[in-house]
């Protein structure tokens, strides 16, 4: 991946639009926008579905961007953490009964037979540099796809717990051993 | 609440969206007076962030962009296309007030308190108002009242007008039904502009110059685009 994990200027954006600046918006929409509509299009699985979170989210980060706070995080994560919860909501809110639509079902279904969207050969192949990706490599199998599963496509423990073939009890234990085990590497 | 959970494991799984409807919200709610609680939430956003680097970029549909400005500012950018009647929402639109906050807004309201280089000036002016674009917040004109009944219109920037078109003048107090004609302006010229049959200028007095056929409105209100806005203000 080229794209810059952090960059400074987003901090300025949010400032800027906090002002009324109204091109600053743009200019944050502009810069991760696609990357912004991937993300929650993994998670609520339906185009139509993940521009309208995108909408909401700007609409959002608009109205909230007074209230970011830089001691609390990056502005960049500040601004990934709306739209993810913003899909996130979304599926929550909404059962996932609707199938996705056709051209996100055969993306995915390509990108499965390629094995492309499979996170944990992503994040084993990955040429991303970093303590998360290398503690992320150090778990099972199990944990570190239950993490993945979860954080990119917004599974639940069931929808985990049957993408994996595994009990539910059993992923339940994965996450919550998974999550002791990264916080332990991280620090 | 999942009581048995500590607030890292919580917070972990909240970040990592596996609570239900329910449990968001409680740990939404609970971020905004439990310190701790939104300490490791914050930890867990910053520590999975850059896994979102693993989501391959979409393609933004161009209109998605146009709708989102369309929900924050749907005056502002209704102004900037001609067509009747949306001059209106543009005079009543907190949001734009608000937002001419800007810099260049405040220099050009130095710039005509303290007078303009080749803007004689007969008299201390009682009321100023600086007229700005719509969209960037530009100022265009400069207007100063040196009485409550009569004004002088003042260009900041030179203005190419279409051919067949004119630049008409409009004043509206908050308490008039509508605003009133006070004249065709030409680009880049001074005009000044008496109101003797008008009520007396008053403070957050609204004017505003609109893109009118050449010879004006043909309906007495604004038909074409505001090009620039701005509300009086009383000068000490």
């Amino acid at each position: 991946m080229t794209y810059p994990p952090y960059d400074p200027d987003f901090e300025a954006a949010l400032v800027a639009c906090a002002r009324g600046d109204q091109a600053a918006l743009q200019r944050i929409y502009q810069a991760e926008g696609s990357r912004l509509l991937g993300v929650a299009l993994r998670i609520v699985r339906r185009r139509d579905v993940a521009e309208d979170v995108l909408h909401d989210a700007f609409v959002r980060i608009w109205e909230k961007a007074s209230t970011f706070d830089a001691t609390r995080g990056s502005a960049r994560g500040w601004i990934y953490s709306i739209v993810r919860h913003g899909a996130l909501n979304h599926v929550r809110n909404h059962a996932r009964e609707v199938a996705a639509d056709d051209s996100t079902f055969e993306r995915m279904e390509s990108d499965h037979a390629s094995g492309a969207a499979d996170p944990c050969r992503q994040v084993l192949l990955s040429s991303e540099s970093g303590l998360l990706y290398d503690c992320l490599a150090r778990l099972d199998a199990g944990k570190r796809s239950s993490i993945l599963l979860a954080y990119l496509e917004g599974c639940t423990h069931s929808e985990i717990a049957s993408r994996l073939e595994s009990p539910l009890g059993t992923v339940k234990a994965w996450i919550r051993r998974g999550l002791q085990a990264l916080r332990e590497c991280l620090a | 609440m999942k009581d048995d959970m500590d607030n890292n494991t919580l917070a972990g799984q909240y970040v990592l969206g596996l609570l239900d409807a329910d449990e968001r919200a409680q740990v939404e709610q609970r971020t905004g007076h439990d310190a701790d609680l939104r300490t490791q939430v914050d930890y867990w956003e910053q520590r999975m962030l850059p896994l979102t680097s693993m989501v391959e970029p979409e393609h933004l549909p161009p209109a998605l962009w146009s709708r989102i400005e369309r929900t924050l500012w749907p005056v502002a950018q209704a102004a900037a296309r001609p067509g009747p009647s949306r001059w209106a929402r543009l005079w009543d639109n907190l949001a734009f007030w608000r937002s001419l906050a800007a810099t260049g807004f405040a220099a050009a309201m130095l710039l005509a308190v303290l007078g303009l280089p080749g803007a004689p000036r007969e008299a201390t002016p009682r009321f100023m108002v600086v007229l700005v674009a719509p969209d960037d917040k530009a100022p265009g004109w400069v207007v100063q009242a040196s009485t409550t009944q009569s004004l002088k219109l003042i260009p900041l920037v030179s203005q190419d007008v279409p051919s067949a078109k004119s630049l008409q003048f409009w004043t509206k107090a908050d308490k008039w039904k509508g605003p009133v004609s006070l004249g065709l302006v030409k680009p880049g010229r001074p005009l000044d502009v008496t109101m003797a049959e008008l009520p007396p200028m008053e403070d957050n007095q609204l004017f505003e110059i609109t893109l009118e056929p050449e010879t004006g409105s043909p309906i007495g209100r604004p038909t074409g685009p505001v090009l620039y806005i701005g509300r009086a203000v009383k000068v000490m």
